[in-house]
């Protein structure tokens, strides 16, 4: 029994070394994801607060979403990962920040 | 006198339209036609405009619904909160409207659709052979993972798009391992779309390259809405982030409805507007879904394999994207049609929507 379970433990380290790269990028496509898409929902589609929060809510809830209406910039924060977007200008809409 | 003079003169000119075949265009701004959002359009809305759940978001979403026929608007519907003026993001529909841009780049002969990629884009010399005419058809032979929502952990476009290749979405690509040679094999990428924006940047020019969209297809066609969103190196994400509303978008369909002509200007080569319909036969075919031509879907069946859209008849060609987004352009018929959506599962099907329009049209025949 504990050389199954060893052996187990031994298979998933072993997929979370070699999906390493996969795994720490994703924790990062949460927050990306909704401050870019929220950005260009308020600030290019120009829809209101609230339909925009609903159109970007994935099953993984985000611990953080806000945006600073008078720069055009969002904030959103989720698996511990904190991204920022912004609208650059009528004909550039939004991107993602560094 | 003056009024009979000025009856005279007016009766000429509409005459004289007669002569040229009274063909309609938006301009400045589109007409409706008489008997536009008849009883007949009852089972298209039923079906596009079903009770939405904003809770859930299931079933069949339709932001924005628009019918030309000859080029009139025969039937326009919207779901709040979008209106005729949102310019609604159209996702991969961009890659169609990229290629359109890159046919008024062509005409001006800036480029060869044999070119290689790496004259135009300097980190594609890792890719030598890849041809512009193979990007077009998404078969740079790149390894690549086009999935959204199912696969994010390996889903190339969503690394592209939000991870380790937004700041460089071309450099991203073109730094992906070839897994098979180029122009052998479609696999559907949105990094092949990319380097097409990528190639165009030296095609007219860094300087002019952030205006190009504008001054070459948009101003022309008349298409005021348009915002294209581009990556930190500021390229134009010209495989997901064009925005337009429906009115204009449907502009780009009329143009190449009528294989690239807009009132008496050749804006598009007729060859290219060919070469955008005609079917790349190294893919696979899949149920219900259109197949590849250069840049653009096609209802012309694989060999082997039916319409992919039964109801359409096999002319017909479109730009698709992401939940529902679609331009079709139907020749026979003289329609194009402009749909945006929210669609979040996958029970909206284009051959359905296609066969009620269809069939609202020829309700509307003596």
């Amino acid at each position: 029994m504990k050389r199954v379970l060893l052996l187990l433990l031994l298979l998933a380290g072993g997929w979370v070394w070699y999906e390493r790269q996969a795994l720490a990028d994703f924790t990062a496509i949460l927050s990306a994801y909704s401050a870019k898409e929220y950005c260009s929902c308020r600030f290019v589609m120009g829809f209101d607060a609230a339909y925009c929060q609903a159109y970007v809510r994935q099953y993984l809830p985000l611990s953080g979403l806000e945006e600073h209406t008078q720069t055009r910039e969002v904030t959103a924060r989720g698996l511990g990962v904190e991204r920022h977007a912004r609208w650059h200008s009528e004909h550039a809409g939004c991107g993602l920040l560094p | 006198m003056v009024k009979t003079l000025s009856g005279l003169v007016l009766s000429l000119v509409l005459s004289s339209a007669c002569a040229l075949g009274q063909e309609t265009w938006p301009v400045p701004e589109w007409s409706v036609a008489p008997a536009a959002n008849s009883a007949d359009w009852r089972d298209v809305q039923a079906y596009a405009f079903a009770r939405r759940d904003e809770h859930q978001r299931d079933g069949v979403r339709t932001d924005a619904l628009l019918v030309i026929k000859d080029g009139r608007i025969v039937y326009e519907h919207y779901a709040a909160p979008t209106t005729r003026h949102t310019p609604h993001l159209t996702w991969s529909i961009s890659k169609s409207v990229l290629a359109t841009l890159l046919g008024v780049a062509c005409r001006e002969g800036r480029f060869a659709l044999d070119d290689p990629v790496a004259r135009f884009y300097p980190p594609m010399q890792a890719h030598p052979e890849v041809r512009i005419e193979d990007l077009l058809h998404w078969a740079s032979g790149l390894e690549w993972q086009e999935d959204y929502e199912y696969a994010p952990l390996h889903s190339s476009v969503v690394a592209m798009l939000y991870t380790r290749g937004h700041a460089d979405m071309a450099a991203y690509t073109a730094a992906r391992p070839a897994a098979v040679a180029p122009g052998q094999r479609f696999l559907y990428s949105s990094g092949d779309s990319n380097l097409l924006a990528a190639a165009l940047r030296s095609m007219v020019g860094a300087e002019r390259y952030g205006q190009y969209p504008w001054d070459a297809l948009f101003t022309p066609l008349g298409i005021t809405s348009a915002v294209w969103e581009r990556d930190a190196s500021g390229t134009l994400v010209g495989s997901s982030y064009l925005y337009m509303s429906a009115r204009d978008l449907a502009r780009i369909g009329l143009l190449m409805l009528r294989e690239g002509r807009w009132q008496s200007q050749q804006v598009l080569a007729k060859d290219w507007v060919a070469f955008n319909r005609t079917l790349f036969a190294k893919a696979v075919a899949q149920p219900g879904e259109a197949n590849p031509g250069g840049q653009w879907w096609l209802n012309q069946p694989l060999p082997g394999a039916g319409r992919p859209w039964p109801s359409a008849p096999a002319e017909t060609f479109a730009a698709l994207g992401h939940w529902g987004q679609a331009l079709y352009v139907l020749p026979s018929e003289n329609v194009v049609i402009v749909r945006f959506a929210d669609d979040r599962d996958r029970r909206f099907e284009h051959d359905e929507l296609l066969r009620r329009v269809l069939a609202a049209q020829a309700g509307r025949q003596p």
